[in-house]
């Protein structure tokens, strides 16, 4: 329930930077008698209802439930260290991606994320992070002939 | 005699050498896909659009196609072997197939699961064939009010019925149809919300948004789940691959059944395979002599909802390519790739591409074939990967998400906008807010704009337009029904208890 009221408090101030974005939408002087903006505007009007509506459920939610029984809605930072952790390490892969290329980054990615959630079979983690990104790399260059950074490799 | 003709024209299509080998990878994959736990057809689908990009429309949708109910096979594979459905769909097979294989019966569980999902996913296709051209050429008579309105029922629905909350679904709903106008506003040429970032000028890419939220917020959770140790070992194969006179005897019934209820629920926009293979299952526990055995390895449990949620992907593609209006998140993904091909889907596509929509139909007949031979003889082989590890199998996932929407457009700025989108996603799942309306609206926004922009240009700026024709008041109307609905039900219970 906590959850849900968060909910509804984040809905309310994105529909109030949504409506204040809108207004900052140029009208065309001709052409278009609806405008850019009509659009916009009913989806700030349908946010605020669907807060609104959230709002309610909420209260029913209370007053259903029994005293002292906990709400059904699971914690949503049950492990936000391990979130951070991902967006940190996917990050620091990006960043690589550029510099080293697509196939180095992607096997140094790989090979860490296996060693972490696959331990112990480093012989396997290893073959598979490299093999997968060297044939990924050659695959869509080769056939493909999509545009992958090489980075520091030379083909 | 002329639709004849192009049933016929489609089978050359679907039997050319290269669309008969991409219906296999399609299928292949898809079974792949439903028996590895986690992912589903929607990120699947998504991961593959990028690698279509440089086939032949017909092929790269046959193969996305059958990717698509591929998934329903495979996914009953792991619901009965490790009680963990590989698609939501499977969750009512899991209840009586782990019990049949838990007594020594998991090969029957596997083959009436197999034989069930070919018959209903064949009567599922002739069920198309015969829909699909009324249907179209009823939709031809709609104008920018009515498809506005029939978009408006389909967002409703598809709200209203995804997850546990109405609010929540609606919410999704209005940040899909939000993320949609960013970019420049064609019909005016101004640019809307895009923060002076070039790359959000032609607006948030589709695929972006998808491999994020399906692909990338799937593998977020598994690896959580690898992190606090919840895995679940999987059961070997045991008994013969095949089904007794009796167990056929009873499987019949629900088959058929199973099959009539999941393609009219298939059409249904929201409702989708899980409500089909749930409904399947309490209607076949309630006409059985038997119905303490459900729950404890019943064959009806698991023959019935297995033809409902195979039977029920035919069914989705009658308003996808009849009308343009996918009804639920796996379809919605199909649709962009569609559009990512340059067509689109709608009563049109029957009359500019018959090639195109009869081979892809066709080749769902074939494609029906190909899955059974996969998942009887050969399903020994695919159970073997449920033993890959998860720790290797979501690391590469990430690499192919991040590959895949990079090779489009080459952007950096696409890649961290994946990123954010699979945070998005996992956050969206811990809070229990349902991904598919995102999705959908996010498809339809385009068009839905440009309908109702149109409508009111015609009508000089009067709502009335939305009102004014049958389907369209009739639209409306079950649109404000289809989002009350879910609202009122609980009320009216708790004034009338005496009658639960």
């Amino acid at each position: 329930m906590k959850t849900d009221k968060l909910i509804v408090l984040a809905t309310l101030l994105l529909a109030a930077l949504y409506w204040f974005a809108t207004e900052q939408i140029r009208e065309p002087l001709i052409g278009d008698p609806i405008g850019p903006k009509a659009i916009p505007r009913l989806l700030t009007i349908g946010l605020l209802i669907a807060a609104g509506l959230l709002w309610l459920e909420t209260l029913a939610g209370r007053k259903t439930r029994a005293p002292g029984t906990p709400a059904d809605n699971p914690s949503p930072a049950r492990q936000p260290f391990f979130i951070l952790a991902m967006v940190g390490s996917t990050l620091g892969y990006f960043f690589l991606f550029s510099w080293l290329g697509y196939a180095l980054a992607t096997a140094l990615y790989l090979y860490a994320l296996m060693a972490i959630f696959n331990p112990g079979k480093t012989r396997a983690n290893v073959l598979t992070a490299a093999g997968f990104s060297l044939g990924s790399y050659l695959a869509f260059t080769r056939l493909f002939g999509a545009q992958i950074p090489a980075g520091l490799l030379p083909f | 005699m002329e639709t004849f003709n192009h049933i016929i024209n489609g089978f050359g299509v679907a039997l050319m050498p290269i669309n008969l080998w991409y219906t296999f990878v399609g299928v292949l994959i898809g079974t792949i896909v439903g028996i590895l736990p986690g992912i589903g057809p929607s990120a699947s689908i998504a991961l593959l659009i990028p690698i279509t990009y440089g086939m032949d429309p017909a092929s790269g949708l046959i193969m996305m196609a059958g990717v698509y109910y591929g998934t329903k096979y495979g996914g009953s594979t792991t619901a009965i072997l490790i009680r963990t459905p590989g698609e939501a769909a499977s969750v009512m097979t899991s209840i009586d197939g782990y019990e049949m294989a838990r007594n020594g019966r998991a090969g029957a569980a596997l083959a009436i699961s197999a034989i069930g999902s070919f018959i209903a996913g064949t009567l599922g296709v002739v069920a198309l064939t015969l829909f699909a051209v009324p249907l179209s050429s009823t939709a031809l008579k709609f104008g920018p009010a009515e498809y506005f309105t029939l978009m408006l029922f389909a967002l409703t629905a598809v709200a209203s019925l995804s997850g546990k909350s109405p609010a929540k679904g609606l919410l999704s709903t209005i940040l899909g149809l939000m993320i949609a106008t960013i970019g420049i506003d064609l019909q005016s040429g101004q640019q809307r919300f895009t923060a002076g970032v070039a790359e959000f000028q032609d607006g948030i890419g589709f695929i972006v948004v998808v491999v994020g939220m399906f692909a990338l917020a799937e593998v977020f959770r598994g690896l959580e789940k690898i992190h606090s140790g919840t895995s679940d070992p999987a059961m070997r194969i045991t008994g013969k691959l095949w089904i007794t006179r009796e167990e056929w005897r009873r499987s019949k019934g629900p088959i058929w059944r199973g099959s009539i209820m999941g393609f009219l629920i298939g059409i249904l926009p929201g409702a989708g395979g899980t409500i089909a293979s749930l409904l399947s299952y309490s209607t076949e526990k309630r006409l059985s002599k038997n119905p303490e055995e459900f729950g404890k390895g019943a064959i009806e449990g698991v023959a019935g909802p297995e033809a409902a949620n195979n039977s029920d992907t035919a069914g989705a593609m009658v308003p996808l390519l009849t009308l343009g209006v996918p009804g639920g998140g796996a379809t919605a993904v199909m649709m962009g790739a569609f559009i990512m091909h340059g067509i689109q889907p709608g009563p049109l596509l029957f009359q500019n591409r018959p090639d195109l929509v009869w081979g892809l139909i066709d080749s769902m007949y074939i494609g029906n074939v190909m899955l059974l031979i996969l998942n009887l003889p050969l399903i020994g082989l695919f159970v073997r990967l449920l033993y890959i590890p998860s720790g290797i199998l979501y690391p590469l996932i990430i690499a192919i998400s991040v590959l895949g929407t990079f090779a489009i457009n080459g952007s950096m700025v696409e890649l961290y906008l994946v990123l954010f989108f699979g945070v998005l996603g996992y956050i969206f799942d811990k809070v229990e807010i349902p991904i598919p309306p995102l999705v959908l609206s996010l498809v339809l926004a385009g068009i839905m704009e440009q309908s109702f922009r149109q409508a009111l240009t015609l009508s000089d700026g009067n709502p009335v337009v939305f009102v004014s024709s049958g389907i369209s008041a009739t639209l409306v109307f079950m649109a404000a029904v289809s989002l009350a609905l879910p609202f009122l039900i609980p009320r009216l219970k708790q004034v009338t208890p005496e009658q639960d």
